[in-house]
Protein backbone atom coordinates (compact mmCIF):
# COMPACT_ATOMS: atom_id res chain seq x y z
CA UNK A 1 0.00 0.00 0.00
CA UNK A 2 0.94 3.40 -0.92
CA UNK A 3 -0.06 6.13 1.84
CA UNK A 4 0.82 9.91 1.21
CA UNK A 5 -0.07 12.11 4.51
CA UNK A 6 -0.31 15.67 3.83
CA UNK A 7 2.66 16.23 0.78
CA UNK A 8 3.42 19.55 0.48
CA UNK A 9 6.69 20.06 -2.50
CA UNK A 10 8.07 23.85 -2.94
CA UNK A 11 10.08 24.22 -6.28
CA UNK A 12 10.96 27.76 -5.79
CA UNK A 13 9.43 30.52 -3.15
CA UNK A 14 6.40 31.20 -3.03
CA UNK A 15 5.26 28.35 -6.00
CA UNK A 16 3.82 24.73 -4.33
CA UNK A 17 3.94 21.99 -6.69
CA UNK A 18 1.95 19.63 -4.28
CA UNK A 19 -0.21 21.19 -1.57
CA UNK A 20 -1.49 18.96 1.37
CA UNK A 21 -1.68 15.49 -0.32
CA UNK A 22 -3.03 13.08 1.62
CA UNK A 23 -3.92 9.73 -0.41
CA UNK A 24 -4.43 5.76 0.15
CA UNK A 25 -3.17 3.51 -2.73
CA UNK A 26 -4.11 -0.03 -2.38
CA UNK A 27 -1.85 -2.85 -3.35
CA UNK A 28 -3.58 -4.23 -6.78
CA UNK A 29 -5.01 -0.71 -7.57
CA UNK A 30 -4.84 0.44 -10.76
CA UNK A 31 -5.39 4.64 -10.78
CA UNK A 32 -5.05 7.60 -13.09
CA UNK A 33 -3.59 10.72 -12.00
CA UNK A 34 -4.96 13.43 -14.33
CA UNK A 35 -5.25 17.38 -14.76
CA UNK A 36 -3.59 19.50 -16.83
CA UNK A 37 0.26 20.20 -17.17
CA UNK A 38 2.05 22.02 -14.18
CA UNK A 39 -0.58 20.42 -12.12
CA UNK A 40 1.90 18.21 -10.17
CA UNK A 41 1.47 14.79 -11.43
CA UNK A 42 4.86 14.39 -12.69
CA UNK A 43 6.06 15.28 -9.20
CA UNK A 44 3.76 13.27 -7.28
CA UNK A 45 5.30 10.07 -9.04
CA UNK A 46 9.10 11.14 -7.97
CA UNK A 47 7.77 11.85 -4.59
CA UNK A 48 6.98 8.21 -4.69
CA UNK A 49 9.52 6.63 -5.95
CA UNK A 50 11.64 9.41 -4.06
CA UNK A 51 13.76 11.07 -7.00
CA UNK A 52 12.54 14.00 -4.80
CA UNK A 53 11.75 14.56 -1.30
CA UNK A 54 8.52 15.96 -0.25
CA UNK A 55 9.36 19.88 1.62
CA UNK A 56 6.81 18.63 4.47
CA UNK A 57 4.87 15.26 4.72
CA UNK A 58 4.94 11.50 4.86
CA UNK A 59 5.29 8.85 2.53
CA UNK A 60 4.83 5.11 4.00
CA UNK A 61 5.00 2.22 1.16
CA UNK A 62 4.48 -1.03 2.50
CA UNK A 63 4.67 0.13 5.78
CA UNK A 64 7.84 1.36 5.08
CA UNK A 65 8.47 5.10 6.30
CA UNK A 66 10.23 6.47 2.76
CA UNK A 67 11.61 9.03 3.83
CA UNK A 68 12.90 7.49 6.71
CA UNK A 69 15.30 5.02 4.59
CA UNK A 70 18.47 6.00 3.95
CA UNK A 71 20.70 6.78 0.04
CA UNK A 72 22.19 3.78 0.34
CA UNK A 73 19.65 1.45 1.26
CA UNK A 74 16.97 3.06 -1.43
CA UNK A 75 17.77 0.84 -4.25
CA UNK A 76 16.00 -2.06 -2.84
CA UNK A 77 12.91 0.65 -2.74
CA UNK A 78 13.30 1.42 -6.11
CA UNK A 79 13.71 -2.82 -7.22
CA UNK A 80 10.02 -3.21 -6.07
CA UNK A 81 8.96 -0.55 -8.81
CA UNK A 82 8.80 -0.60 -12.17
CA UNK A 83 8.72 3.25 -13.93
CA UNK A 84 8.19 4.64 -16.96
CA UNK A 85 9.77 8.57 -17.31
CA UNK A 86 8.03 10.89 -19.62
CA UNK A 87 11.43 11.47 -21.20
CA UNK A 88 12.12 7.63 -21.71
CA UNK A 89 15.83 8.16 -20.06
CA UNK A 90 17.09 5.49 -22.20
CA UNK A 91 20.68 4.83 -22.92
CA UNK A 92 21.31 5.74 -26.53
CA UNK A 93 24.83 4.23 -26.77
CA UNK A 94 23.66 0.84 -25.77
CA UNK A 95 21.27 -1.53 -27.86
CA UNK A 96 17.44 -1.96 -26.85
CA UNK A 97 18.39 -5.00 -25.45
CA UNK A 98 20.70 -3.70 -22.94
CA UNK A 99 18.73 -0.63 -21.80
CA UNK A 100 15.79 -3.05 -21.13
CA UNK A 101 18.39 -5.79 -19.62
CA UNK A 102 19.70 -3.55 -17.15
CA UNK A 103 16.90 -3.44 -14.62
CA UNK A 104 17.65 -7.31 -14.25
CA UNK A 105 21.44 -6.95 -14.23
CA UNK A 106 21.39 -4.68 -11.31
CA UNK A 107 19.39 -8.21 -9.44
CA UNK A 108 22.39 -10.24 -10.41
CA UNK A 109 19.56 -12.20 -12.38
CA UNK A 110 21.96 -14.78 -14.59
CA UNK A 111 22.27 -14.07 -18.56
CA UNK A 112 20.34 -16.69 -20.09
CA UNK A 113 17.52 -15.76 -18.10
CA UNK A 114 18.21 -11.97 -18.96
CA UNK A 115 17.86 -13.03 -22.44
CA UNK A 116 14.62 -14.68 -21.77
CA UNK A 117 12.93 -11.84 -19.87
CA UNK A 118 14.01 -9.50 -21.72
CA UNK A 119 12.59 -10.80 -25.28
CA UNK A 120 9.22 -11.50 -23.71
CA UNK A 121 8.90 -8.05 -22.08
CA UNK A 122 9.88 -6.28 -25.68
CA UNK A 123 7.72 -8.65 -27.50
CA UNK A 124 4.75 -7.82 -24.62
CA UNK A 125 4.81 -4.04 -26.29
CA UNK A 126 5.64 -5.30 -29.83
CA UNK A 127 8.83 -3.76 -30.27
CA UNK A 128 10.77 -7.23 -29.99
CA UNK A 129 12.18 -6.96 -33.69
CA UNK A 130 14.20 -4.37 -33.08
CA UNK A 131 15.81 -5.19 -30.03
CA UNK A 132 19.15 -5.53 -31.33
CA UNK A 133 18.82 -1.36 -32.78
CA UNK A 134 20.19 1.26 -31.41
CA UNK A 135 17.26 3.67 -29.53
CA UNK A 136 18.26 6.75 -31.75
CA UNK A 137 17.11 5.03 -35.07
CA UNK A 138 13.38 4.19 -33.25
CA UNK A 139 10.48 6.38 -33.40
CA UNK A 140 9.42 8.27 -30.35
CA UNK A 141 6.62 5.91 -29.83
CA UNK A 142 8.94 2.81 -30.25
CA UNK A 143 11.24 4.22 -27.66
CA UNK A 144 8.33 4.91 -25.44
CA UNK A 145 8.07 1.14 -25.72
CA UNK A 146 11.11 -0.10 -24.80
CA UNK A 147 10.97 2.15 -21.19
CA UNK A 148 7.75 0.62 -20.72
CA UNK A 149 9.29 -3.03 -21.71
CA UNK A 150 12.01 -1.72 -19.34
CA UNK A 151 9.73 -1.00 -16.47
CA UNK A 152 7.94 -4.16 -16.47
CA UNK A 153 10.44 -6.72 -17.03
CA UNK A 154 11.57 -7.40 -13.38
CA UNK A 155 7.89 -7.94 -13.00
CA UNK A 156 7.42 -5.26 -9.85
CA UNK A 157 5.10 -4.80 -7.51
CA UNK A 158 4.27 -1.11 -8.14
CA UNK A 159 4.54 0.52 -11.66
CA UNK A 160 4.60 4.05 -11.82
CA UNK A 161 4.12 5.29 -15.62
CA UNK A 162 4.28 9.27 -16.46
CA UNK A 163 2.47 9.78 -19.71
CA UNK A 164 3.12 6.33 -21.07
CA UNK A 165 1.21 6.42 -24.07
CA UNK A 166 1.94 10.50 -24.75
CA UNK A 167 3.67 9.76 -27.97
CA UNK A 168 1.51 6.99 -29.24
CA UNK A 169 -1.28 6.80 -31.98
CA UNK A 170 -4.31 5.71 -30.03
CA UNK A 171 -4.92 2.26 -31.29
CA UNK A 172 -1.14 1.67 -29.60
CA UNK A 173 -1.69 3.72 -26.69
CA UNK A 174 -5.00 1.35 -25.79
CA UNK A 175 -2.52 -1.56 -26.32
CA UNK A 176 -0.06 -0.38 -23.91
CA UNK A 177 -2.83 0.29 -21.44
CA UNK A 178 -4.20 -3.73 -21.74
CA UNK A 179 -0.67 -4.39 -21.27
CA UNK A 180 -0.59 -2.43 -18.04
CA UNK A 181 -4.22 -3.41 -17.37
CA UNK A 182 -2.80 -7.41 -17.76
CA UNK A 183 0.08 -6.67 -15.18
CA UNK A 184 -2.37 -5.16 -12.79
CA UNK A 185 -4.32 -8.44 -13.02
CA UNK A 186 -1.35 -9.89 -12.23
CA UNK A 187 -1.34 -8.48 -8.86
CA UNK A 188 0.81 -4.75 -9.65
CA UNK A 189 -0.25 -1.79 -8.14
CA UNK A 190 -0.27 0.79 -11.27
CA UNK A 191 -0.11 4.40 -11.46
CA UNK A 192 -0.45 6.02 -14.15
CA UNK A 193 0.19 10.09 -15.30
CA UNK A 194 -1.95 10.89 -18.05
CA UNK A 195 -4.04 13.85 -19.33
CA UNK A 196 -5.35 11.77 -22.25
CA UNK A 197 -8.68 11.79 -21.42
CA UNK A 198 -10.12 9.14 -23.71
CA UNK A 199 -7.60 6.83 -22.25
CA UNK A 200 -9.26 7.64 -18.64
CA UNK A 201 -12.46 7.22 -20.24
CA UNK A 202 -12.05 3.98 -21.51
CA UNK A 203 -10.04 2.41 -18.60
CA UNK A 204 -10.22 4.37 -15.70
CA UNK A 205 -11.39 2.72 -12.49
CA UNK A 206 -9.56 5.07 -10.26
CA UNK A 207 -9.05 8.59 -10.77
CA UNK A 208 -7.10 11.57 -9.23
CA UNK A 209 -7.51 14.78 -10.12
CA UNK A 210 -5.22 17.77 -9.66
CA UNK A 211 -5.51 21.29 -10.40
CA UNK A 212 -2.01 23.54 -9.26
CA UNK A 213 -0.95 20.99 -6.89
CA UNK A 214 -3.67 20.21 -5.18
CA UNK A 215 -6.29 17.36 -4.91
CA UNK A 216 -9.31 18.22 -6.36
CA UNK A 217 -11.11 15.46 -6.72
CA UNK A 218 -11.20 10.92 -6.84
CA UNK A 219 -13.42 9.14 -8.95
CA UNK A 220 -13.99 5.58 -8.45
CA UNK A 221 -15.93 4.48 -11.79
CA UNK A 222 -16.49 1.07 -13.02
CA UNK A 223 -14.19 0.68 -15.60
CA UNK A 224 -15.80 0.57 -19.68
CA UNK A 225 -13.15 -1.74 -21.05
CA UNK A 226 -12.78 -5.45 -20.02
CA UNK B 1 42.34 10.71 -24.43
CA UNK B 2 41.79 10.91 -21.05
CA UNK B 3 43.19 8.09 -20.12
CA UNK B 4 45.70 8.13 -22.22
CA UNK B 5 46.67 11.43 -20.38
CA UNK B 6 46.12 9.81 -16.85
CA UNK B 7 48.54 6.74 -18.11
CA UNK B 8 51.53 9.48 -19.20
CA UNK B 9 51.47 11.28 -16.25
CA UNK B 10 51.26 8.00 -13.88
CA UNK B 11 54.10 6.77 -16.41
CA UNK B 12 56.21 9.62 -15.57
CA UNK B 13 55.69 9.98 -11.86
CA UNK B 14 57.06 6.44 -11.63
CA UNK B 15 59.65 6.40 -13.59
CA UNK B 16 61.37 9.37 -11.75
CA UNK B 17 61.06 7.11 -8.67
CA UNK B 18 62.40 3.88 -10.62
CA UNK B 19 65.22 5.54 -12.21
CA UNK B 20 66.49 7.06 -8.76
CA UNK B 21 65.77 3.67 -7.41
CA UNK B 22 67.88 1.85 -10.22
CA UNK B 23 70.59 4.86 -9.42
CA UNK B 24 70.58 3.84 -5.61
CA UNK B 25 70.66 0.03 -6.59
CA UNK B 26 73.49 0.80 -8.48
CA UNK B 27 75.40 2.44 -5.44
CA UNK B 28 73.93 0.27 -3.19
CA UNK B 29 75.62 -2.17 -5.43
CA UNK B 30 79.18 -0.56 -5.73
CA UNK B 31 78.87 -0.26 -1.61
CA UNK B 32 78.22 -3.78 -1.56
CA UNK B 33 81.46 -4.61 -3.59
CA UNK B 34 83.59 -2.14 -1.69
CA UNK B 35 82.58 -3.88 1.49
CA UNK B 36 83.41 -7.40 0.42
CA UNK B 37 86.53 -6.19 -0.88
CA UNK B 38 87.72 -4.04 2.22
CA UNK B 39 91.27 -3.01 1.67
CA UNK B 40 93.84 -0.73 3.33
CA UNK B 41 96.46 0.72 1.40
CA UNK B 42 99.59 1.82 2.62
CA UNK B 43 101.78 4.32 0.63
CA UNK B 44 105.01 4.20 1.66
CA UNK B 45 107.61 6.85 1.22
CA UNK B 46 109.99 7.06 -2.20
CA UNK B 47 112.54 5.19 -2.05
CA UNK B 48 112.73 3.38 1.04
CA UNK B 49 114.93 0.25 1.75
CA UNK B 50 114.35 -2.91 0.87
CA UNK B 51 114.50 -3.93 4.63
CA UNK B 52 112.58 -1.33 5.99
CA UNK B 53 109.99 -2.26 3.29
CA UNK B 54 110.06 -5.85 4.89
CA UNK B 55 110.44 -4.79 8.03
CA UNK B 56 106.73 -3.04 7.37
CA UNK B 57 105.25 -5.81 5.61
CA UNK B 58 105.84 -8.16 8.82
CA UNK B 59 104.10 -5.87 10.69
CA UNK B 60 100.90 -5.02 8.58
CA UNK B 61 101.01 -9.00 7.93
CA UNK B 62 100.87 -9.97 11.95
CA UNK B 63 97.87 -7.27 12.67
CA UNK B 64 94.90 -9.62 13.27
CA UNK B 65 92.79 -7.33 11.33
CA UNK B 66 94.94 -8.15 8.22
CA UNK B 67 94.18 -11.64 6.02
CA UNK B 68 97.34 -10.36 3.59
CA UNK B 69 98.99 -7.83 1.95
CA UNK B 70 100.53 -7.38 -1.46
CA UNK B 71 103.34 -4.81 -2.58
CA UNK B 72 102.44 -2.67 -5.19
CA UNK B 73 105.36 -0.98 -6.86
CA UNK B 74 105.19 2.41 -8.68
CA UNK B 75 105.76 0.83 -12.07
CA UNK B 76 102.48 -1.75 -11.38
CA UNK B 77 100.56 1.25 -10.12
CA UNK B 78 101.12 3.37 -13.37
CA UNK B 79 100.38 0.44 -15.12
CA UNK B 80 97.33 -0.21 -13.59
CA UNK B 81 95.86 3.57 -13.71
CA UNK B 82 96.34 2.87 -17.41
CA UNK B 83 94.11 0.21 -17.79
CA UNK B 84 91.43 1.32 -15.40
CA UNK B 85 91.54 5.17 -17.26
CA UNK B 86 92.42 4.76 -20.59
CA UNK B 87 90.62 7.68 -21.97
CA UNK B 88 93.40 9.42 -19.81
CA UNK B 89 96.20 8.43 -21.41
CA UNK B 90 97.44 11.28 -22.94
CA UNK B 91 97.82 13.02 -19.31
CA UNK B 92 100.08 9.90 -18.49
CA UNK B 93 102.42 9.95 -21.70
CA UNK B 94 103.12 13.80 -20.93
CA UNK B 95 104.23 12.63 -17.02
CA UNK B 96 107.31 13.35 -16.78
CA UNK B 97 107.81 10.98 -13.84
CA UNK B 98 105.44 8.69 -12.50
CA UNK B 99 103.41 9.96 -9.24
CA UNK B 100 102.38 7.02 -7.90
CA UNK B 101 104.36 5.84 -4.67
CA UNK B 102 104.68 2.36 -3.63
CA UNK B 103 102.56 0.94 -1.57
CA UNK B 104 100.77 -2.03 0.17
CA UNK B 105 97.86 -3.14 -0.19
CA UNK B 106 96.16 -4.87 2.71
CA UNK B 107 92.93 -6.88 2.80
CA UNK B 108 90.99 -6.84 5.74
CA UNK B 109 89.03 -10.00 7.79
CA UNK B 110 85.29 -8.92 8.20
CA UNK B 111 85.49 -8.37 11.52
CA UNK B 112 87.74 -6.12 11.27
CA UNK B 113 85.36 -3.82 9.81
CA UNK B 114 83.17 -3.66 12.29
CA UNK B 115 85.86 -3.13 14.98
CA UNK B 116 86.80 0.00 16.60
CA UNK B 117 90.69 -1.37 17.13
CA UNK B 118 91.42 -1.17 13.39
CA UNK B 119 91.29 2.49 13.87
CA UNK B 120 93.70 2.61 16.45
CA UNK B 121 95.74 -0.04 14.62
CA UNK B 122 95.83 2.16 11.60
CA UNK B 123 96.62 5.58 13.70
CA UNK B 124 100.08 3.26 15.12
CA UNK B 125 101.00 2.56 11.42
CA UNK B 126 100.72 5.59 10.31
CA UNK B 127 103.44 6.72 12.53
CA UNK B 128 105.51 4.34 11.46
CA UNK B 129 108.77 5.13 9.18
CA UNK B 130 108.36 4.90 5.98
CA UNK B 131 104.81 4.94 5.97
CA UNK B 132 103.91 7.88 4.02
CA UNK B 133 99.99 7.51 3.95
CA UNK B 134 96.91 5.22 4.44
CA UNK B 135 93.76 4.71 2.98
CA UNK B 136 90.98 2.88 4.46
CA UNK B 137 88.11 2.22 1.78
CA UNK B 138 85.95 1.67 4.46
CA UNK B 139 84.92 5.82 4.08
CA UNK B 140 84.26 5.15 0.66
CA UNK B 141 82.01 2.30 1.24
CA UNK B 142 80.31 5.02 3.77
CA UNK B 143 79.98 7.65 1.62
CA UNK B 144 78.39 5.20 -1.42
CA UNK B 145 76.18 4.26 0.95
CA UNK B 146 75.06 7.29 2.34
CA UNK B 147 75.20 8.88 -1.36
CA UNK B 148 72.69 5.66 -2.46
CA UNK B 149 70.56 6.15 0.71
CA UNK B 150 70.58 10.41 -0.45
CA UNK B 151 69.82 9.22 -4.15
CA UNK B 152 66.57 7.10 -3.03
CA UNK B 153 65.26 9.74 -1.08
CA UNK B 154 65.66 12.35 -3.59
CA UNK B 155 63.27 9.77 -5.68
CA UNK B 156 60.64 8.80 -3.29
CA UNK B 157 60.76 12.78 -2.56
CA UNK B 158 60.20 13.87 -6.48
CA UNK B 159 57.97 10.58 -7.34
CA UNK B 160 56.17 11.29 -4.01
CA UNK B 161 55.06 15.09 -5.60
CA UNK B 162 54.45 13.80 -8.92
CA UNK B 163 52.49 10.91 -7.88
CA UNK B 164 50.87 13.09 -5.38
CA UNK B 165 49.89 15.05 -9.03
CA UNK B 166 48.60 12.10 -10.30
CA UNK B 167 46.23 10.60 -7.82
CA UNK B 168 44.61 14.26 -8.52
CA UNK B 169 44.69 13.47 -12.09
CA UNK B 170 43.20 10.21 -11.88
CA UNK B 171 40.70 12.04 -9.59
CA UNK B 172 39.62 13.89 -12.34
CA UNK B 173 39.60 11.85 -14.64
CA UNK B 174 37.09 9.70 -12.99
CA UNK B 175 35.02 12.67 -12.37
CA UNK B 176 35.16 13.73 -16.07
CA UNK B 177 34.48 9.77 -16.75
CA UNK B 178 31.30 9.81 -14.05
CA UNK B 179 29.93 13.32 -15.82
CA UNK B 180 29.97 11.43 -18.93
CA UNK B 181 27.83 8.83 -17.78
CA UNK B 182 26.25 11.02 -15.68
CA UNK B 183 22.83 9.10 -17.35
CA UNK B 184 23.33 5.95 -17.53
CA UNK B 185 24.31 6.09 -13.89
CA UNK B 186 20.94 7.87 -12.80
CA UNK B 187 19.19 4.61 -14.49
CA UNK B 188 21.10 2.34 -12.89
CA UNK B 189 20.09 4.46 -9.69
CA UNK B 190 16.43 4.13 -10.63
CA UNK B 191 16.30 0.68 -11.50
CA UNK B 192 17.40 -0.10 -8.26
CA UNK B 193 21.85 -0.60 -8.87
CA UNK B 194 23.38 -0.91 -5.40
CA UNK B 195 26.47 2.10 -4.46
CA UNK B 196 28.79 -0.56 -5.03
CA UNK B 197 27.51 -1.78 -8.69
CA UNK B 198 27.71 1.57 -9.67
CA UNK B 199 31.22 2.23 -8.28
CA UNK B 200 32.99 -1.06 -8.97
CA UNK B 201 33.28 -0.42 -12.78
CA UNK B 202 34.97 2.92 -11.58
CA UNK B 203 37.13 2.03 -9.06
CA UNK B 204 38.38 -0.45 -11.64
CA UNK B 205 39.02 1.86 -14.33
CA UNK B 206 41.31 3.98 -11.61
CA UNK B 207 43.17 0.58 -10.45
CA UNK B 208 43.74 -0.26 -14.32
CA UNK B 209 45.20 3.18 -15.61
CA UNK B 210 47.60 3.21 -12.18
CA UNK B 211 48.89 -0.72 -13.10
CA UNK B 212 48.89 0.48 -17.04
CA UNK B 213 51.23 3.60 -15.90
CA UNK B 214 53.24 1.49 -13.69
CA UNK B 215 53.85 -1.13 -16.26
CA UNK B 216 54.55 1.62 -19.03
CA UNK B 217 56.99 2.96 -16.69
CA UNK B 218 59.09 -0.16 -16.34
CA UNK B 219 59.40 -0.75 -19.40
CA UNK B 220 61.23 2.68 -20.06
CA UNK B 221 63.34 1.54 -17.25
CA UNK B 222 64.50 -1.44 -18.80
CA UNK B 223 65.18 0.36 -22.33
CA UNK B 224 67.01 2.78 -20.36
CA UNK B 225 68.90 0.59 -18.40
CA UNK B 226 69.72 -0.87 -21.50
CA UNK B 227 70.60 2.45 -24.08
CA UNK B 228 72.07 4.50 -21.12
CA UNK B 229 75.64 2.22 -21.14
CA UNK B 230 75.38 2.56 -25.03
CA UNK B 231 75.03 6.36 -25.58
CA UNK B 232 76.04 7.93 -22.46
CA UNK B 233 78.32 5.38 -20.18
CA UNK B 234 81.73 5.80 -22.01
CA UNK B 235 81.02 9.62 -22.52
CA UNK B 236 80.93 9.46 -18.26
CA UNK B 237 84.77 8.01 -17.63
CA UNK B 238 85.44 6.61 -14.35
CA UNK B 239 82.35 7.63 -12.90
CA UNK B 240 80.61 4.90 -15.03
CA UNK B 241 80.22 2.81 -11.90
CA UNK B 242 78.73 5.04 -10.01
CA UNK B 243 76.75 6.72 -12.77
CA UNK B 244 75.00 4.06 -14.11
CA UNK B 245 71.49 1.85 -13.80
CA UNK B 246 71.29 -1.42 -12.22
CA UNK B 247 67.57 -3.43 -12.90
CA UNK B 248 65.20 -3.44 -9.96
CA UNK B 249 64.24 -6.26 -7.85
CA UNK B 250 61.18 -8.18 -8.34
CA UNK B 251 60.38 -7.04 -5.35
CA UNK B 252 60.36 -2.99 -6.26
CA UNK B 253 58.87 -3.84 -9.99
CA UNK B 254 55.68 -5.23 -7.67
CA UNK B 255 56.16 -2.75 -5.32
CA UNK B 256 55.94 -0.02 -7.54
CA UNK B 257 53.11 -1.84 -9.82
CA UNK B 258 51.09 -2.06 -6.47
CA UNK B 259 51.87 1.46 -5.67
CA UNK B 260 50.28 2.56 -8.96
CA UNK B 261 47.25 0.35 -8.55
CA UNK B 262 46.57 1.89 -5.18
CA UNK B 263 47.20 5.28 -6.60
CA UNK B 264 44.20 4.52 -9.09
CA UNK B 265 42.21 2.78 -7.03
CA UNK B 266 42.27 5.97 -3.63
CA UNK B 267 41.85 8.29 -6.91
CA UNK B 268 38.55 6.58 -7.95
CA UNK B 269 37.50 6.19 -4.84
CA UNK B 270 38.30 9.97 -3.71
CA UNK B 271 36.25 11.11 -6.99
CA UNK B 272 33.02 9.19 -6.29
CA UNK B 273 32.99 10.04 -2.65
CA UNK B 274 33.42 13.58 -3.93
CA UNK B 275 31.67 13.57 -7.11
CA UNK B 276 29.21 10.86 -6.68
CA UNK B 277 28.29 11.00 -2.97
CA UNK B 278 28.79 6.96 -2.94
Amino acid sequence: MIELFHIWKQYQKAQWALQDITLQIKNGDFWFVTGPSGSGKTTLLKIIFRETLPTQGQIVIDGVNVLKIPDHRIYKLRRTMGIVFQDFRLLFHKKVFDNVAVALQVLGVPTKEIRRRVFNALRLVNIHHKMWEYPSRLSYGEQQRVAIARAVVNNPEIILADEPTGNLDPELGFEILSVFKEINKQGATVVIATHDRELIRHFGDKILFLQKGKLTGKDLQPSSTT
Amino acid sequence: MRNIFSITIICLSFLIVGVFLSLSNNLQHTAAELNRNLAVVFFLDRGLPDGERNALEQKIKASPFITGAVYISPEEALERFRKNFPELRDIVASLKANPFPPSFEATLRDQATRSGQIQEFLRRMAGEKGVEDIQFNRDWVDKMQSLSRMVRAIGFFLGGILVSASFFIISNVIRLNVLARKDEILILRLVGATNNFIRVPFLMEGTILGILGNLLSLLLIFFLIKLFPLYLGKSLGALQQIIAFRYLTTSQCLQLVAGGALIGFLGSLSSLSRFLKI
